[in-house]
């Protein structure tokens, strides 16, 4: 072994032996080295898009359960207005049939109560007329101490019963109207 | 002999010498046997380095050793991507081995005393290896090209560019030149960088002698500066390894271009 100097610039055997060197080092990281290595990139590359689209998955799940519980609330509020101005609408209309109604029955009693005024009033007149005929009769007989026979006087009695029913009806009827 | 002998020897007073290599003659073929070793030595670092991570290789979190490889190899991949695009596939590898390997070796000149007689040079420093890393892509630039024109258009090429055909001769030259340059430049700029870093080493070693009267000034000062020069030289040789896989990236991507795109 000896250390020589030769040009520097020129080169030698040297050539041959580090080009076989340099392809066996490139075999061996070409072959052995970079396939393992871009396998992993590569799977991790896949696990990291994965795991991205799992997410985006997630969130547009999240948006859409979102919506959806925004839209059930907005019916339900919709809804909840529709039956509250439904029961206020029911609520009125029965408030206007009760009026109705009590009106109806109260104007029924009233009527009612008038006819048994009048049908009373008439009873009464008839009983009284029917009363002061024979009371005049009566006192007429004292009054010219005989009989009278109402038969011969009928005429008188009529007359006078007539003039005391005009009386009385005209005097009821004033009276009926006044109460209204 | 040495070529800066004459130069450096008066102010220096040191015999700084290049080209001395261990030697041996083996069928008639003179061997650097220095430089042979170191690229084993090199290659066996980047072997076991790659089949380590290979052993740990995981597609989970990644340690630090995977990382710095998933680095190293998406950076050439990018790289070889943009320039090339999917049909470069073939070139990752490549590239790839070429940074590391050539790194390695640039690395082992900060081991180095600047003796004349180093025990682990880089072996980049010998013009052998970057000329034989240069030829070998070149052959298998010029390879990808016939592949990609055709026997025909790979003719072609050197006689309708860059002026129009009526002037082939003028472009046969040219080109011509322009191929022969892509080898030599691609071995010289790594070796001259290495070989300039051994340089710098042994003119900072021989700084030793320099002395003011009694004051042994070279020799405080060769210290600090070696340490300088040497953290520089790092930053150089991964430059170095760096442009020499970007230029053999960038010779594949002429090679595998469409024809329209010249």
């Amino acid at each position: 072994m000896l250390i020589a100097a030769s040009n520097f610039l020129v080169p030698n055997g040297t050539f041959i032996v580090v080009l076989i060197a340099f392809i066996v080092v490139l075999g061996v990281i070409a072959k052995y080295v970079l396939p393992p290595l871009n396998k992993a990139l590569t799977e991790r590359q896949d696990q990291i898009r994965g795991e991205l689209e799992a997410a985006d998955k997630a969130k547009a799940d999240a948006q859409e359960a979102d919506a959806e519980r925004r839209a059930v609330l907005d019916h339900a509020r919709v809804q909840a207005r529709e039956i509250v101005a439904q029961a206020s609408t029911s609520a009125d209309q029965i408030k206007v049939k009760a009026e109705a109604d009590g009106q109806a029955i109260h104007d029924r009693i009233v009527q009612a109560a008038d006819a048994e005024v009048v049908i009373a009033r008439q009873a009464a007149v008839e009983q009284v007329t029917a009363r002061v005929g024979e009371i005049v009769l009566a006192a007429a007989e004292r009054v010219i101490g005989r009989e009278i026979r109402s038969a011969d006087h009928q005429d008188l009695i009529d007359e006078a019963i007539a003039a005391v029913r005009a009386e009385t009806s005209g005097a009821g009827a004033g009276a009926a109207g006044g109460r209204r | 002999m040495g070529i800066g002998t004459h130069l450096l020897s008066v102010p220096l007073l040191a015999d700084i010498s290049v080209g001395d290599h261990v030697q041996r003659q083996v069928f008639g073929l003179t061997i650097d046997m220095d430089t042979v070793w170191a690229t084993i030595i090199a290659g066996v670092i980047v072997i076991l380095v790659g089949l380590i991570m290979r052993a740990k290789v995981t597609s989970g979190v990644p340690g630090k050793f995977q990382l710095l490889w998933e680095m190293a190899v998406s950076a050439v991949q990018k790289q070889v991507d943009d320039s090339i695009g999917p049909r470069g596939a073939k070139v990752v590898p490549l590239a790839l081995t070429l940074f590391i390997f050539i790194f390695t070796c640039n690395l082992f000149e900060v081991l180095g005393i600047g003796s004349h007689f180093e025990v682990l040079p880089a072996p980049t420093s010998d013009i052998n290896l970057p000329l034989a890393m240069a030829l070998y892509v070149i052959v298998l630039v010029h390879a990808a090209a016939i592949k990609n024109r055709g026997i025909g258009g790979y003719v072609k090429h050197y006689l309708n560019r860059p002026f129009p055909i009526w002037l082939f001769p003028v472009n046969l030259f040219m080109n011509v030149v322009d191929e022969i340059a892509k080898p030599l430049t691609l071995a010289l700029r790594l070796f001259g960088n290495l070989l300039a870093g051994g340089l710098m080493l042994s003119l900072l070693a021989a700084l030793v002698i320099w002395k003011i009267g009694p004051a042994p000034l070279g020799a405080l000062l060769t210290v600090p500066l070696t340490v300088v020069w040497k953290l520089f030289d790092m930053a150089i040789g991964a430059i170095q390894a760096f442009i020499f896989a970007l230029l053999t990236i960038l010779y594949f991507d002429t090679a595998m271009a469409p024809d329209l795109a010249h």
